[in-house]
């Protein structure tokens, strides 16, 4: 029996007893870097960008230095499946006057910051069969495949990691707090659907990883490198062996490889060491430095620890620019997750059947409550003028709106982060009655990629960027 | 500057060697050169030639001796060639050589170069370290894995080497940037791998995600199920014809031969045989069948024969669905739905293992009407209240036959006979072979169509094997192991039974979660959770009473705990074996066995790999795989001194080393498939017996007649002729030539590439290139062509082509349409193509400053051979274009995309009349250029094959000492009726081919032969 008390506390408990906890791994603290050129660290002008950010913060700001604003913009998903109690999703008013459901009122802190959108649709996942057909084109837009062959579309999360991507350690994140299923729902299509949110082509989605460990080590120790550095020496080693034994001419072959090798490799390289170099100059400032351990491995017994867990990852991610682009899988679509610690007694997909319940209330403001947890968490990180989440966007979103009737007819979106001022905050925008070409989804996809850098004519079922955004 | 002599010349000077052999000592070179040649030069040459500067960059009067000249021979290979054509001394000179001077400087020149390869004959010259090209990294992941991954599709283009071929390492670079892509490419390739439990394989798609890994092993069972013959009307086919063997003149065949023959089960044959011949049992279906069977004239056409087989086989299978057992829900265990895995499995199994059974209330016994059902019954999936089982009812909606249908009588009087009679039938015929899908409502087949190998599980995963009727029948004992194998690896690869373990646990039963609660997923498959949630599945079981179900979950749970246990053991015992097998991989990426030291060095990566960046085992194995596809032992060929045989001093003082076998085995598959050894190679290869020359030929052989040596073909032919990257080719207009599609251009760039690889595979004579009346086509290319369109995708062999003015390589669309402009023709580019390429002529680039031909043919006011002939006219085009122009010309009954043509696109009427270079013959069309070649130029387009074929195989430059060997492909290739395979027998046994040059090169011996065209 776990004690009933505040699902939402209890967070630093845990976490500090975690710290004696931890098995392997190494202890790593990472430091916010504010003005810290690790974004663009691999090109010649990465110390120019610095220097003039430097310069511009002294006289006030990037804008009145004239340049553009040399923070990176970052875009995270963040979804519940099964949708949310309608009763209690609503927002009305605007800036300080904004009103907020009890669903959404763990956003109340930072309200001028968010957008709360109603009455947006994804036509292609209208009327083609419940759950997986609601979902597996949520942020693509395309049409899905029923039976064996999986087809479906790349995701906006994808698109903008390719478009972004090469820039940061990972090209994106993303994180789940629920293993995948398989096998075929009644409908026919294929579970993927209902467990994966991003989709890095049109037949495979990209991998989630649930466990919090892993999601770290892919940034923190930067695993990728580290791996192909180790298969790097091995191959200069070789290709030194090789250079001695073969003849003259051949050696200049075999030199111009290993040339080769040794340059990959120092581009390696120099990323760590930029990335150390920065962290110590952190230090030095006693800047507020946001850290965190390494989590243990395996998945963490209890839900409310995996959800911070994996918001912090994302957090920490966006501080360092480890990333732009995250993920995040709270709870998929016909979701078995059990939430004891909010009394309730169902599962998840069994209590969204009675959505308007307090129940299946306490469950939608527990998810959306972890968007309020990341949004505060990046707040908190002064960049520039602003805050890290003033240079964000996050999206939270579910693939219908009532679980009872299945009904995705709209579908809850919130905001939050103005996108480097591109994105104005503190509004709630209502499409219900503005027609539905006027309402799509993926108009709301094309006009966020506008604000991310990315100019795309069409997207799923849109060539129109959502009006009075 | 490289710049080639004249092949015809060559050939001249190659005849003279045996007249004058003994005659070209340096002494005597050294001494006509300081008599005659250079007081001769002096003369006539150096006025322009000399001085700060000299005309065309050339300073005659650098060459003080001999050995000046051998050093820059390529110069004086075109001065040669510019003597003969008397381009030299131009018309501005003063003084002109009389014929007897040209005679003698010519004849020097050649005489120097007879010289210097005799005195170097057999040096294998510097073969540089090369790294894998694109193409030969496709091909080579190909073999090595299996699959047709292309990692190499995103490399930047290759680039060509003086001769034009991209797989030479005077060309080939390696960049940081490429290096980077060499990375991601190994990485795509190790993301396909899959752990097996006795080795590794690859998948044709990456296998990071649950989805992948389902999907990979799902289409590795159901494509075997595909390749099992189970059409009952296939097995009544071939026992007609053995039943009819002696009147089809095999009086001696035998029932296996037969089987073979039609590629059915002999085994279910000798089956199926039985149950028709064998008279005693004379009631039943078995007797119908074999009456109806019987019935089948003894004479007749496969076809019709085939139809009457495929009525006997409906008969049998409507029959056979009537006769199909059925087997009840299990229902009121309270607690637990009809639908709980545990009952969908064991219900599963009853089917499964009762499909050579029938069910025997379907008879009609006696005089008595009883209704039968026809259509499938839905399941009931309501819970009865007492008892335990209870049976599917026939649904409302089902049709239902009312009266006696005779297929399923059966006399009142003695039933056994007959009921004996149906078991053997249905014994004998299966309702199903194998179940490759089920939907949720599986007994009405109907629904939820391609839910692959599924258990009909409700929402979650789960797959059940239903194949026991083909693994009883139709199977051998290698066919079983191969089909149990496949369903192992659903579980070994995909973890299928744990997942849909912890699935169910999490999803489905109320009674595991209370067990399991959130805990991690490998706890609730442990041994003593999955027993503890049986315990309170029987618990339920017991209460209500029902054997059945406690059966039913005894077993399930039994099964699914054993599958869980045997799957963990044999994940672990499989480690070294896959540690194995990426070592094999590695042997093989590598083309020779590893030393130990290398063997000690993977193992020592991959264990490295696992402890310092906390990999588990199949991580660790990918990156082995990256680190051997990264190694430049397997992305760079090279010519390793290790094995090979002992130094000697060659001819010219060129220390000479034998490749060993391997080294050898990899340069021929390289050679002729663009990819590593296969096995059998590499095992001639192994027993050291493939330096051998009869044993070497026979293996190029075999390997021609591979399908594997399409990559001769694409890529020797691609470079060869110019085509390689005609998908690229995007000058067409399409809006005037609109029937040029992406279909037609692939078909046109398909076309050489299949004619090719037939004259090379087939051992045919490569004249037939220019002279032979056959190509290959396509639907779309045959419709281009005006010829009859081959059904579907099909290319066919067309051997009339002429009819059709095509054949051969010469009016091939890809070649006219790539030397066209877009709106119009371009005799100049076809007749350049023609002359460089197929005839290997050298032409120097124009100036730069070409008056401009219109771009538009329709919008011209003279036809374009008039205005060619007037810039003919101009003394400084003249000289090239005379050469060339004429050979385009020819082809003007050809549109823009090679289409066949009356009038051009003004409206003209074409003419495909020409004059050839030198006057020396005149023609129209393709029959007019197929004369001159075979009349004055055949020995170029021979000799250009020759010199080619052998710069591709050996991965370098042509250079003097090659003159011997080029001179060998000739005469034996004229003695041997032209046949393909006479120049790969010469190539592969040549000096050049068999050795390696060992330690430093002198630099003397560098010197090229100028075939840099």
């Amino acid at each position: 029996m776990i004690p009933p008390h505040d699902p939402f506390e209890a967070y630093q408990y845990r976490m500090s007893r975690r710290r004696f906890l931890q098995g392997v791994g190494v202890t790593m603290a990472l430091p916010w870097l504010e003005s810290l050129p690790v974004w663009g660290q691999s090109t010649p002008s990465a110390a120019s960008v610095a220097a003039a950010t430097e310069a511009a913060a002294s006289t006030g700001g990037a804008a009145a230095a004239g340049i553009a604003s040399p923070f990176p913009k970052r875009f995270a998903v963040l979804f519940m499946g099964n949708g949310i109690n309608g009763n209690h999703w609503w927002a009305k008013g605007s800036g300080a006057d904004l009103r907020l459901g009890k669903s959404l009122e763990p956003l109340a802190p930072i309200k001028s910051k968010i957008n709360v959108i109603n009455g947006l649709f994804n036509k292609p996942a209208v009327g083609i069969g419940i759950h997986p057909g609601q979902t597996g084109q949520l942020l693509s837009g395309s049409a899905i495949q029923r039976g064996a062959t999986i087809r479906a579309g790349i995701t906006i999360d994808q698109v903008i990691a390719n478009h972004v991507g090469q820039e940061t350690v990972q090209p994106s994140l993303v994180l789940a707090c629920e293993q995948p299923m398989t096998g075929y729902h009644e409908t026919n299509f294929s579970m993927a659907y209902s467990s994966h949110i991003s989709w890095q082509s049109a037949d495979s989605p990209v991998p989630n990883e649930v466990y919090p460990a892993l999601a770290f080590d892919s940034l923190f120790e930067n695993r990728g490198a580290l791996r192909n550095q180790s298969v790097l020496d091995r191959v200069m080693d070789r290709a030194k062996t090789l250079s001695r034994q073969v003849s003259a001419a051949d050696k200049g072959k075999i030199d111009e490889y290993l040339t080769s090798v040794r340059e990959v490799e120092k581009r390696v390289e120099r990323m760590r060491a930029e990335q150390t170099t920065a962290e110590e100059k952190a230090k030095d400032k006693g800047r507020y430095i946001f850290s965190m351990d390494r989590p243990a491995n395996g998945l963490p017994e209890d839900l409310r620890d995996h959800t911070r867990l994996m918001c912090d990852i994302v957090a920490l991610a966006f501080q360092t620019d480890k990333t732009r682009v995250a993920s995040l899988l709270l709870a998929r679509d016909l979701s078995s997750l059990y939430y004891p610690f909010l009394g309730v007694k169902e599962g998840h997909h069994s209590a969204s059947h009675n959505d308007l319940s307090d129940g299946y209330e306490k469950i939608s403001r527990f998810h959306l409550s972890q968007m309020a947890y990341l949004a505060q968490k990046l707040d908190a990180m002064p960049e520039g003028d602003g805050t890290v989440l003033d240079h964000s966007c996050l999206m939270f979103l579910s693939n219908m709106w009532s679980g009872w009737k299945h009904d995705n007819m709209k579908i809850p979106v919130v905001l939050a982060g103005g996108l480097g001022g591109t994105l104005q905050t503190g509004r709630a925008l209502d499409y219900l009655h503005a027609g539905d070409d006027n309402r799509k989804l993926c108009s709301l996809y094309l006009a966020l990629m506008d604000r991310v850098g990315v100019k795309l004519d069409h997207f799923g079922d849109a060539d129109e960027r959502l009006a009075n955004l | 500057m490289r710049i080639p002599p004249s092949a015809s010349l060559l050939f001249i000077a190659l005849g003279a060697v045996c007249a004058r052999a003994g005659a070209l000592t340096d002494h005597d070179l050294t001494q006509r050169f300081e008599t005659k040649v250079r007081p001769l030069v002096n003369t006539y040459c150096t006025d322009c030639h000399s001085g700060k500067k000299p005309k065309g960059d050339l300073d005659l009067t650098q060459y003080q001796d001999l050995a000046s000249v051998v050093d820059d021979y390529s110069e004086w290979a075109v001065a040669l060639e510019k003597i003969a054509s008397h381009d030299m001394p131009s018309e501005k000179a003063k003084k002109f050589p009389t014929d007897d001077e040209r005679e003698e400087l010519m004849a020097w020149i050649r005489d120097v170069r007879v010289a210097e390869a005799r005195k170097h004959a057999g040096d294998p010259g510097v073969v540089l370290a090369r790294r894998l090209n694109n193409a030969e990294y496709n091909y080579t992941i190909r073999d090595l894995t299996g699959v047709d991954l292309q990692p190499a599709r995103e490399f930047p283009v290759d680039p060509a080497n003086p001769m034009g071929f991209d797989n030479t390492g005077e060309s080939l670079a390696m960049s940081p940037t490429l290096l980077n892509k060499y990375l991601q490419a190994a990485r795509s390739v190790a993301d396909c791998l899959v752990l097996k439990p006795h080795g590794i394989a690859f998948a044709p798609h990456p296998m990071l995600v649950e989805t992948d890994r389902d999907k990979y092993c799902i289409d590795e069972i159901v494509s075997f199920y595909h390749r099992q013959p189970t059409d009952y009307a296939d097995y009544f086919y071939a026992a007609w014809r053995y039943q009819h063997r002696a009147a089809a003149g095999q009086p001696h065949a035998t029932l296996s031969e037969v089987a073979a023959a039609t590629k059915v089960s002999p085994k279910y044959l000798a089956t199926v045989w039985q149950l028709l011949d064998d008279a005693k049992e004379d009631v039943g279906p078995g007797a119908k069948l074999r009456t109806r069977w019987r019935a089948l004239p003894a004479t007749g056409s496969e076809a019709e024969i085939r139809a009457e087989c495929a009525k006997l086989r409906d008969w049998v299978m409507d029959l056979r669905a009537k006769l199909e057992p059925r087997f009840p829900n299990i229902t009121g265990v309270s607690g637990i739905p009809a639908t709980a895995e545990p009952f969908l499995m064991w219900k599963n199994r009853q089917y499964a293992t009762h499909r050579r059974t029938f069910d025997p209330d379907a008879l009609q016994i006696g005089g008595k009407a009883k209704p039968v059902l026809i259509a499938m019954a839905k399941p009931k999936t309501s819970v009865a209240a007492a008892d335990a089982v209870e049976e599917d009812a026939p649904s409302e909606a089902a049709p239902k036959r009312q009266g006696g249908d005779p297929d399923l009588f059966v006399p009142e009087r003695n039933p056994d006979r007959y009921l004996a009679a149906f078991a053997h039938f249905c014994s004998v015929f299966p309702d199903a072979f194998y179940v490759q899908e089920r939907g949720r409502n599986y007994l009405d087949k109907t629904k939820d169509k391609g839910r692959l190998l599924s258990a009909g599980f409700h929402n979650v995963m789960g797959y059940f094997r239903d194949d026991q009727p083909l693994s009883e029948l139709v199977l051998d004992e290698k066919g079983r192991q191969e089909l149990d194998s496949l369903w192992e690896d659903l579980d070994f690869v995909a973890a299928a039974t744990k997942r849909t373990y912890v699935q169910f646990v999490f999803n489905e039963s109320a009674d595991a979660r209370e067990i399991a609660k959130r805990a991690a997923e490998r706890d609730v498959t442990k041994e003593s959770q999955v027993r503890a949630t049986m315990a309170a599945y029987l618990a339920k079981a017991q209460a209500s009473h029902s054997a059945v179900a406690q059966q039913a979950i005894e077993t399930h749970f039994t099964t699914v705990n054993a599958t869980l246990r045997s799957i963990e053991r044999a994940r672990t015992e499989a480690e070294p074996q896959q540690l194995e097998a990426a070592l094999a991989f590695a042997a093989r990426a590598y083309r020779r066995p590893l030393t130990e030291a290398e063997r000690a060095d993977l193992v020592g990566f991959y264990r490295q790999t696992r402890q310092a960046t906390g990999l588990g085992h199949e991580d660790a194995m990918r990156d082995l795989i990256v680190a051997i596809l990264m190694s430049p032992d397997f992305c760079y060929r090279l010519d390793l001194s290790t094995g090979a045989g002992a130094v000697t001093m060659g001819a010219g003082g060129i220390p000479v080393q034998p490749l060993s076998d391997e080294a050898l085995a990899s340069r021929l598959s390289f050679f002729l498939w663009s990819s590593v050894p296969d096995a059998e190679l590499a095992a001639c290869a192994r027993r050291g017996e493939l330096h051998q020359p009869a044993v070497l030929m026979a293996q190029a052989r075999r390997m021609l007649a591979d399908p594997r040596s399409r990559a001769l073909a694409l890529e020797f032919g691609g470079n060869w002729l110019d085509f390689r990257r005609l998908e690229e080719l995007n000058t067409v207009d399409r809006e005037r030539f609109p029937t040029f599609t992406n279909a037609l251009r692939e078909a046109m760039f398909e076309e050489p590439v299949r004619l090719l690889s037939d004259v090379f595979s087939q051992n045919r004579s490569v004249l037939d290139l220019i002279y032979g009346h056959d190509t290959f086509v396509n639907a779309p290319l045959a419709r281009h062509y005006g010829m009859p369109e081959p059904a579907g995708d099909a290319w066919v062999h067309v051997t009339d082509a002429d009819r059709y003015d095509r054949g051969g390589l010469l009016p091939m669309a890809a070649f006219l349409t790539k030397n066209a402009p877009g709106l119009r023709t371009s005799p100049v580019k076809r007749g350049y193509w023609v002359v460089k390429r197929v005839l290997g002529e050298f032409i120097p680039p124009p100036p730069a400053a070409v008056p401009e031909l219109p771009r538009d043919e329709a919008k011209t006011e003279l036809p374009l051979r008039d205005m060619l002939a007037r810039h003919r006219s101009e003394k400084s085009c003249a000289a090239c274009h005379a050469r060339f122009d004429s050979l385009g010309l020819v082809f003007e009954g050809y549109g823009p995309v090679g289409e066949r043509r009356q009038v051009d696109l003004a409206g003209r009427p074409v003419d495909a009349h020409a004059t050839f270079p030198h006057d020396v013959a005149s023609g129209e069309g393709l029959a007019g250029l197929r004369d001159y070649i075979r009349g004055h130029r055949e020995n170029d387009f021979v000799d250009n094959l020759c010199r080619k074929l052998l710069a591709y195989a050996l991965n370098r430059s042509l250079i003097l000492p090659d003159d011997a060997t080029i001179d060998d492909m000739r005469s034996k290739l004229a003695a041997n009726g032209y046949r393909f395979q006479t120049l790969v027998d010469c190539i592969v046994t040549s000096p050049q081919f068999l050795n390696r040059r060992a330690g430093a090169a002198p630099a003397d011996s560098l010197v090229d032969a100028g075939d840099g065209r």
